[in-house]
């Protein structure tokens, strides 16, 4: 019957929370290979400028070799020598036995002395060396290039490269930064539209709730942003506008005719108790007013129980709520059937705490009480139990009433708490009204409960878990979503 | 005794009106809200049964304003509006008794008489006695000819309601409203089974039965048929 659509806010909060994430995630991963394919690139052009620079180097200096021998090549060293200060070129001209001839540097650098005296083709090499800067030792990084001259004679010809590294390490600590921010930019912007979307479900949700609790002038709330939750929430109240329309005509129809068919009913109560009084009457006329005055009690009971329950499904709050204590009620109402139950061959028990209060309607939870207590006496064959519980629990209080008897079939159920539904075979049909457990589901609906029907094995087990107190709208209708 | 009834249906109210004559009362009508508040403010009525929906001021009006004048009459609301909460909504305005439309003319009558002798009967009693059934109301104890008989709390209950109102006709509604606190009509005479366990307590072994059934009206303790 009613079913729950109360969306559980945990489940969506952390499944937009996840999609964020996941955003977050791709973004990140995708900014980052970008990025990392820069710096590579980056590294690579400035290593290639360099080894350019030094190549081009050796051969100004193999020409000067060629044209001047060593001694040019000398000279034009030690017009070279500041350039260390201005370039940070590296240039040092060393005999065979690694003795410094001419260059910037004071000693041929210790870790690069080729094994065996010989080397590969224009290798690089890389090596620090030590350089005195504003009274401090500091050392850079070198890479250089080797070159065995024709006379057995060694040129080195390198570049400082700190200043690449620099360059490299400061392009390095930028990227990272940006990865960081774009991830953290991406999330945040992916939680903010999670949690929008989230919060606007959920008042939807919750505006659907108060609507299904009866108050149908509740709307969905537009809030004039034109997006697509508009879009819906305009859908949804025109239908909702339709759907008021057609229940407020036909409650008004159903009351009207409810009302309209009292005033004749009481007439006709009166008239026939009328006839009763008047003197002189045969005896057969007597049995003919009774059982029609019986029938017109029925009559009366089974319209004033559809009043009722159109009452308790149109109204989406109680009354009168007050504090109920469902298992003093219980008691008083097992104490009322008790008797007649015993009569009827039937062994009713009350299993209930000491107090188990809620807030609600005593008349209609009594009323309720009674429905699942009489369909039991009507169904249940002499000699069976009918038990009735009350607990506490952390929600509110669990009502259930259980019997042995002939049960209601799976694929029943549902249709079992519709009124003038008459389930089971012939004879049980005939036995009620069809609408008590009607009554007692739209009570329990009114209670912000719902009744269940299950299988005792054999029998039938009702069942309802009642709130401590039956959820009220907030003004305005408006979900307040914290 | 004098019955001030206030009903704008001109047809119940003459039925109403003859029954209640015919049961010894002095009835005068009232066709709409005005005139009945009139007549109920100027005369001096034992009771007043008023209907709920009336032109220019209904029942429930008329009652609050008899009350704010200092009026205690006895009211007697009657209404087709048959809900729980309309009954006890005119319940708390002040009506000392509600009856839904339709109702019993039987059930009207045992209502009325038990309004009337309300204010007549002593409140502080400790025992009751009729012929030779005695009650205990602060032992809660029951004797018949000297003997106790065992009777459940709620027995009890039904008893001292009963014997509180000895020789008046009280209905099965009345009882469920006095003892189970229930305002509605369950489908089945439960209240039935009640009143044999108590007849076959206090009266079993006894020739002279005092609690009896009144057919399709309901039960009264008394001596004597």
């Amino acid at each position: 019957m009613a079913t729950d659509v109360r969306l559980p806010g945990g489940t969506l909060r952390l499944s937009s929370a996840r999609l964020a994430l996941l955003y977050a995630a791709l973004v990140t991963i995708f900014t980052s290979s970008v990025l990392l394919a820069v710096y590579l690139l980056t590294r690579n052009a400035l290593e290639r400028e360099i080894s350019a620079v030094v190549r081009a180097e050796v051969e100004d200096l193999s020409d000067d070799l060629r044209l001047g021998g060593i001694a040019q090549v000398a000279a034009t060293l030690r017009l070279r020598a500041d350039s260390w200060g201005r370039t940070g070129a590296v240039f040092l001209l060393a005999d065979p036995e690694f003795r410094p001839v001419a260059g910037n540097l004071t000693a041929w650098p210790r870790d690069v002395v080729p094994v065996g005296r010989s080397l590969p083709e224009s290798a690089m090499v890389e090596f620090e060396i030590a350089a005195h800067e504003r009274g401090e030792s500091v050392l850079h990084p070198v890479e250089a290039r080797i070159e065995h001259l024709a006379n057995g004679y060694w040129l080195l010809v390198g570049a400082d490269t700190s200043e690449r590294l620099n360059v490299l390490r400061r392009f390095g600590l930028a990227t990272a930064w940006g990865i960081a921010l774009t991830a953290l930019c991406v999330w945040l912007l992916g939680a903010a539209y999670a949690r929008r979307t989230a919060r606007r479900v959920r008042a939807y949700a919750t505006t659907c709730e108060t609507i299904m609790r009866g108050d149908l002038t509740q709307r969905l709330a537009v809030d004039g942003s034109h997006d697509e939750f508009d879009a819906l929430a305009v859908a949804v109240n025109a239908m909702l506008d339709r759907i008021e329309h057609q229940t407020t005509t036909l409650r008004t129809a159903f009351d009207s005719i409810a009302h309209d068919l009292r005033t004749p009913l009481y007439r006709m109560r009166m008239r026939l108790e009328e006839a009763q009084l008047r003197e002189g009457l045969p005896p057969e006329a007597h049995e003919l007013i009774a059982p029609a005055l019986h029938e017109l009690d029925r009559v009366q009971r089974t319209l004033a129980t559809l009043l009722e329950i159109a009452r308790a499904e149109a109204s989406g709050v109680t009354t009168h709520g007050e504090q109920v204590d469902l298992a003093a009620l219980a008691a008083n109402m097992v104490e009322l059937y008790a008797p007649g139950m015993l009569a009827a061959g039937l062994h009713v028990s009350l299993d209930a705490p000491e107090a188990a209060h809620l807030t609600g309607n005593r008349q209609l939870l009594a009323q309720m009480v009674t429905n699942l207590l009489e369909n039991a006496l009507k169904y249940v064959p002499a000699g069976g139990r009918v038990q009735v519980s009350v607990r506490n629990t952390p929600g509110g209080v669990s009502l259930r009433v259980a019997d042995n008897g002939p049960g209601i079939a799976a694929a029943e159920r549902a249709a079992a708490l519709r009124p003038f539904v008459r389930v089971g075979d012939a004879a049980a049909r005939a036995a009620g009204s069809g609408l008590g457990l009607s009554l007692a589901a739209a009570v329990a609906r009114l209670h912000g409960a719902e009744l269940k029907l299950g299988d005792n094995g054999p029998g039938l087990v009702v069942h309802c878990e009642l709130p401590a107190a039956a959820r009220r709208e907030s003004p305005g209708g408006v979900a307040q979503v914290g | 005794m004098h019955l001030l009834l206030i009903e704008d249906d001109a047809e119940a109210a003459r039925f109403l009106a003859k029954g209640l004559r015919e049961s010894g009362y002095v009835v005068d009508i009232a066709s709409d809200g005005r005139e009945g508040l009139f007549r109920a403010t100027e005369g001096l009525y034992d009771l007043i049964i008023a209907d709920r929906q009336l032109p220019h001021f209904d029942g429930l009006s008329i009652v609050a304003m008899l009350r704010k004048n200092g009026k205690h009459t006895p009211v007697l609301i009657l209404s087709a509006l048959g809900s729980v909460d309309d009954r006890i909504e005119g319940l708390r305005a002040g009506g000392d008794d509600y009856l839904a439309k339709p109702f019993a003319f039987g059930e009207l009558l045992a209502r009325i008489e038990a309004l009337l002798r309300r204010g007549s009967q002593p409140e502080v009693t400790t025992r009751i006695r009729i012929a030779d059934l005695e009650l205990d109301l602060l032992g809660r104890k029951v004797t018949r000819a000297g003997s106790q008989i065992d009777v459940t709390a709620k027995e009890f209950q039904l008893l001292e309601f009963l014997a509180r109102r000895v020789g008046q006709l009280v209905t099965r509604t009345m009882l469920l409203e006095a003892v189970w606190d229930l305002h509605f009509d369950p489908q089945t005479n439960v209240i039935d089974v009640h009143i044999s366990r108590l007849r076959a307590a206090i009266d079993k072994g006894f020739d002279r039965p005092l609690l009896h059934t009144v057919r399709g009206a309901g039960y009264v303790l008394r001596d004597g048929d």
